[in-house]
């Protein structure tokens, strides 16, 4: 029984150490994580929406999104996470809507795992200030190895066609789910 | 003459995680993240460094403790201080370096599972003095950093034409993608380890004659 | 249903071992037979499924709820070494055949990246209790495919004449490195 006593004790002992050292570090972390965090959702909401003053997230049902002022109070657009699936793994976006919903002021790409070199691309500039000024009814849609000639179009990167759908269609579902919401 | 075999002994024990006893040449530990994280130097370099330590702050206090735990519980009471340093590694990258927490993913927790530090807990800091435990592990732990450092390199030059960020090929030379893909990691530490292995070969081969 | 689209991604589109580089050791390792590979792989496969379940209860229940976020690889990680500890004590009792057959390999599985990877990933995509179950059944059987193939491989492997630098752990490496780029021809498979 000694022995096992002497065991457990010992067991607990570390772990108590462990869990004490472990809340002292995370509580002077977790600050600093957290202002990371406000700070990289803040760049990416001023990414995309422009002439921002003030946002404030909402959250409705299951949607996040934030609700962009301006100085004088207005509502200038939204910001709208928004994630799915890609070709290789998950892809996140911001996207900027004006406050009617029918147009994009611009969109993120914050994070993906695609192909580097052919579906990582999307996170290029050129590829992302396409979308400013894309019209989102009936739907945004894409077109390959040419200019778009469609004011709801743009133009995927070159070979790297799933990636460049994706984006489209995970923009296109979360502004459908977002009109029903507002 | 005791002095003299101990600073021999020393030296011995620091230098031989680099070729002798590699973690990853030879010892064949820690692949999981030597193939993931080695699509660039920086990411390299930063698990090494996060390795380096979180393996000499484990061994310094399993040494420390050695004599204190039961046999029988040794195995757990390593993980818990190994994953104790891992914790806050990830929780500094996480507050002070945020890209390359990301970059890294969730191969900075999974150092808690690397074979090299519970191995060399097992193997070394929990029969070995202090000092020796702690030069042990900067060895085999500033070994796995080169390595990491080079296998890095490589795949960085070919997959992307920089080194550490910087452009060393020009715009004529077309990036081998498959170099930052899965088959890149595992053929390139393939041959790698078949250089090392050519290599002892010869060296065997000269001491010999 | 997204419970089949976690399953098939686990087993061949994102497989952990081709894909996300975990469980390497053991696959370097163990593959030189496909006698140990299966069983060293049904091995993993139920420590998985297993870790998976309590994983998610303690993520759920204690972590979260008690809001120490923090303590996540330390309480994963010691409830991964229990579980193995319990999973060999009980096939010990249980099937001496089926304790001879994996022995070695049991203590080993605690330091495969591949549990602890599975239980982190689980958290971080926030699944519900039975995705995170289909997802462990999944890696695992993805685990012991790979394991499975390259042991097939390596057999065959011991009649070529593979040059002297290269035997052993480095021509393995190689050919996981073909079977990886032949693994990525199931990317895409789910699609948006």
């Amino acid at each position: 029984m000694n022995r096992r006593l002497k065991m457990l004790l010992i067991m607990t002992l570390f772990a108590c150490i462990s869990g004490g050292v472990l809340s002292l570090v995370y509580l002077i972390s977790a600050p600093l994580i957290e202002a990371n965090m406000l700070e990289e959702e803040r760049r990416s909401i001023l990414n995309v929406v422009p002439g921002i003053d003030s946002y404030e997230e909402r959250i409705e049902g299951e949607m996040k999104y934030f609700e962009c002022k301006d100085a004088s109070g207005f509502v200038v657009g939204y910001a709208l996470p928004a994630k799915g699936n890609g070709y290789q793994g998950v892809i996140k976006l911001m996207v900027g809507l004006t406050p009617d919903l029918s147009e994009i002021t611009g969109i993120s790409v914050l994070e993906q795992v695609e192909t580097p070199g052919l579906g990582g691309r999307i996170s290029e500039q050129v590829f992302q200030d396409q979308f400013q000024g894309i019209k989102t009814e009936p739907a945004v849609g894409y077109v390959k190895n040419q200019a778009p000639d469609k004011d709801t179009d743009i133009q995927a990167v070159t070979g790297a066609t799933i990636s460049s759908r994706s984006v489209v269609t995970i923009i296109n579902r979360n502004i459908v789910k977002f009109r029903e919401i507002l | 003459m005791a002095a003299k075999d101990d600073r021999k002994s020393v030296g011995v024990e620091f230098v031989k995680g680099f070729w002798k006893e590699n973690p990853i040449l030879v010892m064949l530990l820690g692949m999981c993240p030597t193939l993931a994280v080695t699509t660039s130097v920086i990411n390299g370099l930063t698990m090494g460094l996060a390795v380096v330590f979180v393996l000499t702050c484990s061994s310094l206090i399993v040494s420390i403790v050695r004599n204190i735990i039961p046999k029988q519980v040794r195995i757990p009471v390593f993980i818990v201080i190994i994953a104790t340093f891992v914790t806050m590694v990830d929780l500094f990258l996480k507050a002070f370096l945020l890209d390359l927490s990301k970059a890294l993913g969730p191969f900075i927790p999974l150092i808690v599972v690397n074979c090299i530090i519970l191995g060399r807990a097992e193997a070394f800091a929990s029969k070995k003095g202090v000092f020796l435990s702690v030069v042990d592990a900067l060895g085999v732990s500033f070994g796995f950093t080169i390595t990491l450092v080079i296998l890095g390199g490589i795949r960085e030059v070919l997959g992307m034409r920089t080194f550490f960020g910087h452009p060393v090929l020009g715009e004529g030379f077309e990036p081998w993608i498959v170099m930052l893909l899965p088959p890149g990691a595992f053929i390139t530490l393939g041959l790698l380890l078949g250089v090392k292995n050519s290599i002892d070969k010869r060296l065997k081969e000269k001491r010999s004659r | 249903m997204e419970v089949i689209l976690i399953f098939i991604s686990a087993v061949l589109v994102n497989n952990f071992v081709l894909s996300y580089f975990l469980g390497i050791c053991p696959f370097i390792g163990v593959s030189e037979r496909i006698e140990s590979s299966v069983s060293m792989g049904f091995a993993v496969t139920f420590v998985l499924t297993l870790s998976a379940a309590i994983t998610w209860l303690i993520n759920n229940y204690i972590l979260i709820a008690f809001n120490v976020p923090f303590l996540q690889y330390v309480s994963f990680i010691i409830v991964i070494a229990a579980l193995v500890q319990f999973v060999e004590m009980f096939i010990r009792k249980t099937s001496k055949t089926l304790y001879y057959a994996l022995g070695i390999y049991l203590p080993l599985i605690t330091t495969n990246c591949a549990i602890l990877g599975l239980a982190l990933f689980g958290a971080l995509r926030a699944y519900s209790f039975i995705e995170n179950i289909v997802f462990g059944i999944g890696a695992g059987l993805g685990f012991t495919l790979a394991l499975v193939i390259m042991a097939g491989i390596r057999e065959e492997l011991d009649l070529a004449d593979v040059p002297e630098p290269l035997k052993g752990a480095a021509i393995t490496l190689i050919i996981a490195g073909l079977l990886a780029l032949a693994f990525m021809g199931f990317a895409g498979l789910i699609s948006v």
